[in-house]
């Protein structure tokens, strides 16, 4: 059996591709293609979803999303800064407040905000609007935090020298220098974050919602309800492709872009 | 279809576990049929085919008290026990799986073979029966308000312009959707986040079945049931289209209970009452 190199490769290739074929084919003889359509793709259900689907649901999916991301950025660059602060109880503060709320479900997050947040203080009437965008950017601070640290540290030390030895105070040179090119370095990862909010924001029917405040997945298991098939669940899934598809795109184009500035640099 | 598919899978599992569990993750879209474990209680009836070998599975939504919530690590009410008997006859235990109640009132969950049956404090409705079967009925039930004491709110006309909270999927919201316009419903995912958003002043009352109402004022003495809509709804169990054998158990057990006085125990153990009292 004494196979050259370039043999043995052939036919581990071909073995690959002939386990594809074999899958592709044993899955195809085993569905029930009728009945699949029947359920995801009934065409009259998923056109009675129309024009609400994207005038509704997909525009509060993009709101809810945006809201959280405002905030979540915020909060996730006064952690970050904190993080790396020469105070000690400040790194304290910042890294246990990213210890918890990355360990935790966003679920129970939204969950502790919608219920628990009125019943610990008594005669508070939460906006749906602050409560989303408390819930979202509480969760995506703690990652993004992380994210941020992360991109202040990789800007060279040169820089900050240079900035010093002009004359700029630490906080200038942090506000005008550092940060700056901090979020050129973490542009493509908080992408990423933006892509996984926008579907964390589906939590959002766990706050209760009336029907022009739903957003996609709740106005998919809404349209669940009369329709006899799980197409309003296909429809809505597609909706957030619409989005997240887009930004994983500009995600990857601005990795490529801006990796090759700062490897450049360093 | 299951006896189609299992056999290409079969004889390829050896050869290639992997597209083997593919295929049986796409194609075995029903987990059904292939249990034999039905235990006939009596002899000479239909083989009774569960979806978990001597276990009774049950659909329901948690919390929805008195008729299935949790009580000291238990999933215990008025339709278990209910459940119970028919588990008790068929030689089985009951095993309860909370789901949420669009996925139960949908027939998801029971044409998907995710469970045998569906006790949740269900009113039979005609969509649903479109979907799945419903036993003989076993409860009446209406829709009603329940409101902060001494709001003043005991309809839908003086609930116009302020929030009305339904719970998802349920003839609560079926009702207020026709007949409160003007009124803004807000859509909760089960009765717990809808009742914490009535206690919290969220909304300004909150719309579901009248059993579950009145245990929850009972408890929270601020509140009260207003208004009661006279829907005359009915609870039924639902079962999965085509398994009449447990359609016939069901419907057997729910008649024995009700003349042996077994449902009068059971009612009044979770109404504190006798039936139609």
């Amino acid at each position: 059996m004494a196979m050259s190199r370039r043999q043995r490769a052939r036919v581990i290739r071909g073995a690959q591709y002939a386990i594809l074929v074999l899958v592709v084919v044993v899955v195809a003889l085993n569905t029930n293609w009728q009945r699949i359509r029947a359920a995801f793709f009934d065409l009259d259900v998923a056109r009675g979803m129309f024009p609400e689907v994207i005038t509704i649901a997909l525009k509060n999916t993009v709101v809810y999303t945006a809201l959280g991301f405002a905030f979540g950025l915020g909060l996730a660059l006064v952690l970050a800064l904190m993080r790396l602060s020469s105070v000690g109880p400040y790194r304290w503060l910042s890294r246990g407040y990213i210890e918890f709320f990355r360990g935790l479900p966003a679920l129970l997050v939204f969950v502790a905000v919608g219920s628990g947040v009125p019943l610990a203080f008594p005669g508070t009437i939460l906006n749906r609007y602050v409560a989303l965008m408390l819930a979202l950017g509480i969760v995506s601070a703690a990652y993004m935090a992380e994210v941020i640290r992360a991109g202040i540290q990789a800007v060279p030390r040169g820089q900050v020298e240079a900035a010093r030895s002009l004359g700029m105070s630490p906080a200038k040179t942090m506000i005008w220098i550092v940060i700056p090119q901090a979020f050129r370095i973490v542009l493509p990862p908080l992408t990423n974050d933006l892509v996984l909010l926008t579907k964390d924001s589906s939590l959002a029917l766990f706050l209760g919602s009336s029907i022009n405040q739903q957003e996609l997945t709740q106005f998919g298991r809404q349209a669940l309800n009369q329709a006899r098939s799980l197409t309003p669940v296909l429809v809505a899934g597609l909706c957030y492709l619409i989005i997240t598809i887009p930004l994983s795109i500009l995600s990857n184009r601005l990795e490529r872009r801006y990796g090759r500035g700062v490897g450049a640099q360093g | 279809m299951i006896d189609r598919s299992r056999k290409p899978i079969s004889g390829l599992v050896g050869l290639l576990a992997v597209a083997a569990l593919v295929a049986a993750g796409c194609g075995g879209n029903s987990g059904t049929g292939t249990g034999t474990g039905g235990t006939s209680g009596t002899s000479g009836a239909p083989a009774v085919d569960l979806v978990k070998d001597g276990k009774l599975t049950n659909c329901t939504g948690l919390p929805y008290e008195p008729f299935e919530f949790e009580q000291g690590g238990k999933v215990v009410g008025f339709d278990i026990d209910l459940v119970d008997l028919v588990a008790k006859d068929l030689g089985v235990t009951q095993d309860v799986v909370d789901t949420p109640f669009d996925g139960i009132q949908s027939g998801a969950d029971l044409n998907s073979g995710k469970c045998d049956l569906a006790a949740a404090g269900m009113t039979i409705t005609d969509t649903r029966k479109e979907n799945f079967d419903f036993s003989d009925p076993y409860f009446d039930a209406t829709q009603a308000l329940v409101v902060k004491k001494g709001s003043g709110l005991s309809g839908f006309e003086q609930l116009k312009g302020k929030k009305l909270a339904v719970q998802n999927g349920t003839t609560g919201q079926e009702y207020a959707t026709k007949n409160a316009p003007g009124v803004e419903l807000v859509v909760f995912e089960d009765l717990g986040l809808m009742l914490t958003a009535v206690e919290t002043g969220q909304v300004a009352g909150g719309i579901n079945d009248n059993g579950v109402l009145y245990d929850w004022v009972k408890k929270k003495p601020d509140f009260e049931v207003s208004k009661e809509f006279n829907t005359g709804e009915q609870y039924g169990i639902g079962v999965r289209k085509g398994n009449d054998a447990l359609l016939k158990k069901i419907n057997d057990v729910l008649a024995k209970a009700k003349s042996g006085g077994e449902y009068d125990t059971i009612y009044e153990k979770w109404f504190a009452k006798k039936p139609g009292s």
